[in-house]
């Protein structure tokens, strides 16, 4: 009931005055009018292209208006008004600020692209020492003279089976010169590398030379005798000399020179290319169709008469590399040089594509193919000479992807150089075609075509996120490091030599052999990627190659020979991947394409009949009801009975990465399914998001009985689940376990269900009534639900406690009257106004919000299966970390998870959650907490306008901010402020993450990359260190229920006996209720830590010493002091203590440090260790010797490092 | 006996054997402006209470000087403090409850002189005769807050209900009666409600700024705007200085990324 007092004298409202003024503010302006107003400039719509260069011919007329009435409006602006005093805007301020409001998108965007050419360009000091050194090079190239090289000391950097001799020096006859990103002016930091070619003069080549590599002989032994007389020379001894293969080609060997120069030394790095003159060899040698390579040179036999030499393109685009070099430099120098605009553009480009690392290697899209494609734009009159650096990698990127080089292929080369059938037949020899200016070298014949699409899709996703006017896209495209790897699925990686040597050996064609000079890795590749590509077809979406750069090497030391080892990723298919049937061609209509298929597919091809009739040919794999994680390994073993039954390689020789980590959310072993009586379908190797469907198909089923029941006095009309679970987001399993135990109920978990009723009058405008009357209707549904449904209930403070086929449910009910009154006040005026505080955030978010969330993020599972798997791993992930709901709120990981799955990083959505997994590592690991805010819109429900409200507001009062932010577009009231608060995630916490986070990456970088390492183990992710606690709080481990997932071991201690007792319903988590008193006395003196799936420790770090030091007598601080001495009072960690154990009285069994606990866990080991799972390294100490060395090493340096990440940590408390 | 600052230091024992307890600040409670519910000269202040010690502990250890009127707590001293503490707690099938956290506590005497045997005390002991602590904590406590407060019985809770209703309705409806009188009182002045001839309109938020809004509106339609050149001219400067302003922060706003090193790539 609202009342008003109202004066009855006084009725009439001042509003009355209001008009008179208004009108007597008229009379005045009449004064002033008069002038015309045609000079009232509309604003002009610029380019959609933010920046472009000042054309002031577009706006001219626009100015000039400007400009006349410029003085005169000086003046009144002054007289007008004197107080703001406005400075009459100039030409350029006025065309500079309608850019910035009209494209403000891009202009932030333009701004940001100019600090980062800022941060990029190149410091005088390293031109200034090019240019020296290539002066002092050329100089030493002319003194160097003909001669014969008799005996190196050096190794030639070339490993080939016959060694050339009597190489005639012949010294070079043009001077050395700048190539690539030197010459362009687009060097790129922060090494710096410099490269220099020599070219070798014409004499020194035979015209037989051509053949069978020996030009790249004699290339080789030029670079070493260059290499040798410049060690041998003063001015370089100094300098460090090193051998690399170029590209991790092994016919390019070139040298890599440190210069010892004090101010470069450390960045800059020289690479001295050997290149020949086009002119050395007859045009048309090295056409692709020709053979250079004769078979009998790797004593093979070929019969020509019956079929023509193979052609050897590649080992020509190889030479032709060399030999085009200078003419392609040129070219590309003319275009470039004293252009700003175009190597801003490419540098612009080249930041782009290092940091996705598709330039990598054998097959990388090199940069200097971005830099021919600028010339080529540029030559094609798409880019203008005037364009700004954004419009030339905005058209690049365009273009790329708008663009197809794979049949025809595009050319630089003039049309009188280039003949259209010529050019058409080299292209054929090629997957990817982009001819150079002489019309013969394909700058792109190494490129494999799954790379070259994976480029465009790449380009297509950068001009994607600039026309997203939602997004900030510069950090996406030119921040992020998104390495190949973690944008793969699953990866297969075969290192093992003889492994390698047989494929190459027996299943190689011969004609690639020749090809590719023998060199394995392309040959390997080729041959895998086309019997994958058959097997998988549909299932896999690109299969791409993962080089590492090769490293250098002393110049001293023989070449190493390279290409033994391939790794793959393949990028999956989702709607395909998971099929459980290969279907062959029908076995009686097509015989013979049966029959292949049965060659190909081996013993497992069946002929079978499906239900419409046809009887063909087919490979199962599994069945159609089994777990998604178990289907998501279906091809892995397509893979691996293909690399069996082709290539004869087994699986234990190959590693094939997929779903490694995913029993971390596997029902624990110990826990046996057996022994639980239920009708569902359960198995013992089942994991949790096996077991959510069960979970969602009761709930529906509740819902189903709660819609019919009869006689309710309000109809209920809505019905949501706001349980993880309902979300594919629980990562323990949920198991029909609850049941009714001497009028109790017991449960593991509790799924919370929110419902509404329908619409009624009659509510009280009392909480206390309201939630009288909730409560007794929640009395009367469960009632109900007995007699009609015959469920069993039992009524709670929180809710309506449901047992239904083993689950237990709790029922809210929600109403919003109570959130009204919740939020009601009444200011001093006598007004009600309804004011968000936190109870009413609470509520709102547990009923009203959450339920929407729920729902979208239930769909986005279905869209996308691996959300909830990914979430999965993340949650368990963060839990084994110790962080539990009060560090880390749940929802946040939830949420951020589910921002990796809807924004656009990749061009393609995740399909293997330990790809998520990686993604969300890399997420915690690079994300800067202070400035960015993680905006899920669901439903594309958000405004540009409010997400552009929502960010200035957001960067000008950072403060009010909790310190991670986290809004969905159903909270848009309450941004950032539901899901996470200043406690949960602190500041600390953050840092803590983003550690853990970057050196769990870093794990499973190089376990991933190198060619030694296994993949990681769950156990090296999955178990945090235990340094850095100050106390340790063992808990009864008979009073602490154990985890249904995988556990793999506690930091403190070892495996005990497992203890999967049922709690009561609503009381499931002791612990954390514990805790959740201890923070909320204690947390000004110590920090909490505990694993909430299942940890039977409570870690304990004290707050800095200052905390703890005497202080003077203050009534309001005086939580936990204790007089001592002077006046003074102090707090006692040993009273702290005893508060501990008061608390947790009954519960703990010890306190100890982590040392104590160590040594006590080692003079105790038990010699019958029961639960030992065989697989799981819960037991380190035997388990670990029979690790590698390097394993070993690694797993050192990560434990030191965390016990400084938590002092760290510690410290910065007491510096805040 | 410790003295600090007028303030007579106790141990707060648990256990007859406590060696690490908590020290409690006890004075009688004095400050310019009493509060009525803390009565000059009755009451005992209590600081540095632990977040574990109930009314109901501290009751029993006090009754011991004289007879207790009542045992309030707050986070700190202060005026409405105790007010804060209990802030939604009273309430029937509320679920908040008070904070766990350290607290200062008023004991009211009935009669003035417990308060001098009050401050004579040696130990606040906890614990009964046989040396068991008077505090539920532990399995003990979370079992008892299980069985009593979480679980309900429908039946009994179906009475409270009832009853509660009942007096709600009776409340609801002497409100609607004295709603209905419009009578004016001794200064002149009527209550006006939602019904009744002279009803008035609701005194929301929304519906004021709804009328707020129209009376703008209404306003606003009788205004030129852009119309002298003056006005133009006004509004043109302002787009000038809102474009600048708008540059600016941009500025700024790469300023601040700038000073986070977000423009290195590698």
């Amino acid at each position: 009931m609202l009342k008003v007092k109202r004066n009855p004298g006084k009725a009439p409202r001042t509003a009355k005055s209001k008009p008179k003024s208004a009108r007597s503010d008229s009379v005045l302006d009449l004064n002033s009018a008069g002038e015309d107003h045609s000079d009232h400039e509309q604003p002009t719509a610029s380019s959609d292209d933010g920046f472009e260069e000042p054309t002031l011919s577009k706006k001219t007329p626009l100015p000039a208006a400007t400009n006349i009435s410029n003085p005169a409006k000086k003046n009144k602006f002054r007289q007008n008004d004197p107080s703001k005093n406005v400075k009459p805007p100039t030409l350029e301020e006025m065309k500079e600020l309608r850019d910035t409001r009209n494209l403000f998108h891009s202009n932030l965007f333009k701004l940001q692209v100019k600090e980062m050419l800022e941060e990029l360009q190149l410091k005088s000091k390293y031109t200034d020492f090019i240019e020296s050194w290539l002066e002092s090079f050329t100089a030493f190239t002319r003194q160097l003279k003909d001669g014969l090289m008799e005996r190196s000391e050096l190794e030639v950097p070339l490993s080939l089976p016959q060694k050339a001799s009597g190489f005639i020096f012949s010294k070079p006859t043009r001077e050395p010169f700048l190539i690539g990103a030197a010459s362009t002016g687009t060097l790129l930091g922060p090494k710096i590398v410099v490269d220099v070619a020599l070219e070798m003069p014409k004499e020194n080549l035979h015209k037989e030379d051509y053949l069978n590599l020996r030009y790249d002989q004699k290339r080789a032994l030029y670079l070493t005798y260059v290499t040798e007389r410049m060690r041998e020379s003063s001015e370089y001894s100094q300098d460090r000399f090193a051998f690399n293969y170029h590209a991790n080609n092994p016919l390019k060997p070139v040298l890599e020179l440190t210069p010892v120069a004090k101010q470069v030394t450390k960045h800059l790095q020289i690479r001295l290319f050997i290149t020949a003159p086009l002119s050395s060899f007859k045009p048309g040698r090295f056409v692709p169709w020709n053979n250079n390579i004769r078979p009998a040179f790797y004593g093979d036999e070929w019969d020509e008469g019956e079929e023509p030499l193979p052609s050897t393109q590649h080992y020509n685009a190889n030479v032709l590399f060399d030999l085009t070099l200078a003419e392609n430099q040129a070219h590309l120098d003319k275009a470039f040089k004293g252009r700003r605009n175009f190597q801003d553009g490419l540098l612009l480009l080249k930041v782009w594509l290092r940091q996705r690392e598709l330039d990598v290697g054998y097959s990388g899209f090199g940069s200097h193919i971005l830099a021919a494609f600028i010339v080529y734009l540029s030559q094609q009159r798409i880019l203008h000479q005037s364009s700004s650096s954004y419009q030339v990698a905005r058209t690049v990127w365009n273009q790329l992807a708008n663009t197809d080089w794979t049949s025809g292929g595009i050319s630089l080369a003039p049309a009188s150089v280039q003949k259209e059938d010529a050019s058409k037949k080299s292209a054929s020899f090629y997957d990817v075609c982009f001819m150079d200016i002489t019309g013969q070298y394909n700058l792109c014949s190494n490129l494999p075509l799954s790379l070259y699409q994976r480029v465009r899709a790449e380009a297509k996703l950068a001009v994607d996120l600039l026309n997203d006017m939602k997004l900030n896209s510069f950090p996406h495209i030119f921040m992020q490091k998104c390495p190949l790897y973690s944008r793969v699925d699953n990866i297969l990686k075969i290192t093992n030599y003889s492994c390698i040597n047989q494929m190459l050996m027996l299943h190689s064609q011969p004609r690639f052999k020749y090809d590719y000079a023998k060199y394995g890795h392309p040959q390997l590749f080729q041959l895998l990627t086309e019997l994958l590509q058959k097997g998988l077809g549909e299932r896999v979406q690109a299969i791409l190659p993962l080089e590492t750069a090769t490293t250098a090497w002393s110049v001293d030391d023989k070449a190493p020979v390279i290409g033994k080892h391939i790794q793959l990723g393949l990028i999956l298919n989702p709607e395909h991947a998971y099929e459980v049937l290969n279907k062959g061609p029908a076995a009686n209509e097509d015989p013979e394409g049966a029959a292949e298929f049965r060659r190909f597919w081996g013993d497992k091809s069946n002929l079978r009949r499906f239900q419409d009739g046809s009887i063909t040919e087919a490979v199962v794999w599994g069945t159609a009801q089994d777990s998604p994680s178990k289907k998501r390994l279906i091809v892995r073993q397509i893979v691996l009975h293909l690399l069996e039954h082709h290539l004869q390689v087994e699986g234990k020789d190959v590693q094939y990465i997929a779903a490694e980590l995913d029993q971390v959310y596997q029902l624990s072993p110990w826990y046996k399914i057996k022994k639980l009586k239920t009708k569902l379908p359960l198995v013992q190797d089942t994991d949790a998001e096996a077991v959510s469907p069960h979970v969602i198909r009761c709930y529906d089923e509740l819902a189903r009985q709660l819609h019919g029941l009869d006689d309710l006095p309000l109809d209920i009309v809505s019905i949501s689940g706001i349980s993880p679970v309902f979300r594919y987001c629980e990562p323990e399993p949920v198991l029909p376990q609850a049941r009714l135990v001497d009028g109790r109920i017991l449960a593991s978990h509790v799924q919370r269900v929110v419902i509404q009723l329908g619409q009624s009058g009659k509510w009280p405008n009392e909480l206390a009534a309201l939630r009288a009357l909730k409560m007794a209707f929640l009395i009367e549904i469960g009632e109900k639900l007995e007699a009609q449904c015959l469920l069993k209930w039992a009524i709670t403070a929180k809710g309506l406690l449901v047992l239904k086929q083993g689950f237990c449910f709790l029922i809210e009910l929600a109403h919003s009257k109570e959130l009204a009154l919740l939020k009601q006040e009444v200011t001093e005026k006598g007004v009600t106004t309804y004011v968000d505080n936190p109870a009413s955030r609470h509520l709102e978010r547990q009923q009203y919000i959450l339920p929407k969330v729920t729902g979208s993020l239930h769909s986005l599972h279905q869209t996308h299966s691996a959300f909830g798997p990914t979430v999965l791993l993340a949650k368990r992930w963060l839990a084994t970390q110790l962080l539990d709901d009060g560090l880390w709120p749940a929802m946040a990981t939830e949420l951020l998870v589910a921002h990796l799955f809807q924004q656009r990083h990749a061009p393609q959505a995740i399909v293997a959650p330990q790809t998520g997994f990686i993604r969300f590592l890399q997420l915690l690991a690079h994300s800067d907490w202070n400035g960015d805010l993680f905006l899920l819109n669901f439903n594309n429900s958000w405004q540009e306008q409010q997400i552009a409200d929502l960010e200035h507001s957001y960067r000008s009062d950072r403060q009010s901010y909790p310190p991670l932010v986290v809004a969905t577009s159903y909270d848009q009231q309450h941004v950032g402020r539901l899901w996470t608060s200043d406690e949960a995630p602190s500041q600390r916490v953050l840092g803590h993450v983003t550690r853990l986070a970057r050196h769990a990456l870093e794990i499973v970088e190089t376990s991933l990359m190198s060619k030694d390492l296994r993949f990681v183990r769950p156990a090296q992710l999955f178990r945090a260190s235990n340094e850095g606690y100050d106390l340790v709080i063992q808990l009864k481990p008979d009073l602490v229920r154990n985890s249904l997932c995988y556990d793999l071991g506690s930091p403190f201690v070892s495996f005990g006996q497992p203890n999967f007792e049922l709690p009561r319903a609503g009381a499931e988590n002791r612990v954390a209720d514990i805790v959740n008193q201890l923070r909320s006395a204690y947390s000004d003196f110590a920090a909490f830590f505990y694993n909430p799936h299942g940890g039977k420790e409570l870690a304990i770090v004290w707050r800095p010493p200052t905390e703890f030091a005497p202080k003077p007598f203050k009534v309001t601080e005086m939580q936990g002091c204790t007089p001592c001495g002077n006046g003074k009072v102090q707090v006692l960690k040993e009273t702290l203590l005893e508060d501990f154990k008061l608390l947790l009285k009954d519960f703990y069994l010890r306190i100890s440090t982590p040392e104590e606990l160590k040594r006590e866990q080692r003079e105790h080991q038990q010699p019958r260790r029961y639960f030992n799972h065989p697989e799981s390294s819960g037991a380190p100490p035997n388990k670990r010797k029979v690790q590698s060395e390097s394993d070993d090493a690694k797993l050192e340096k990560p434990v030191k490092k965390k016990k400084q990440l938590i002092r760290n940590s510690s410290v910065r408390k007491t510096s805040s | 006996m410790v003295e600090l600052e007028g303030y007579t230091v106790v141990p707060l024992r648990t256990s007859p054997d406590a060696k690490h307890c908590h020290s409690v600040y006890m004075r009688e409670h004095f400050i310019r402006l009493m509060d009525p519910n803390k009565p000059k000269g009755r009451t005992l202040f209590l600081l540095n209470v632990p977040p574990y010690v109930t009314e109901e502990s501290l009751r029993t250890v006090f009754s011991q000087m004289g007879t207790i009127e009542v045992v309030e707590f707050a986070a700190k001293p202060g005026k409405d403090e105790t007010l804060k503490w209990y802030e939604g707690t009273t309430e029937p099938f509320s679920t908040t409850r008070p904070p766990f956290r350290f607290k200062v506590a008023y004991v009211v005497f009935q009669k003035s002189s417990s308060i001098a045997k009050a401050l004579a005390l040696k130990s606040i002991d906890l614990f009964n005769s046989s040396g068991e602590c008077i505090i539920k904590t532990g399995m003990e406590l979370w079992h008892d807050q299980y069985e009593n407060n979480y679980l309900l019985d429908a039946q009994k809770t179906k009475a409270l209900i009832r009853k509660y209703m009942a007096g709600y309705d009776k409340r609801e409806r002497a409100a609607a009666e004295a709603a209905k009188t419009s009578e004016a009182d001794a200064d002149g002045w009527v209550t006006v409600g939602k019904d009744g001839r002279n009803a008035g309109f609701e005194q929301k938020e929304s519906v004021v700024g709804r009328l707020e809004n129209k009376m703008a509106r209404d306003k606003k339609t009788k205004e030129l705007t852009n119309f002298y050149t003056f006005q133009i001219r006004e509004s043109k400067m302002q787009n000038i200085v809102e474009m600048r302003k708008k540059f600016e922060e941009d500025k700024r706003k790469i300023e601040l990324l700038k000073q986070s090193r977000r423009f290195k790539p590698f």
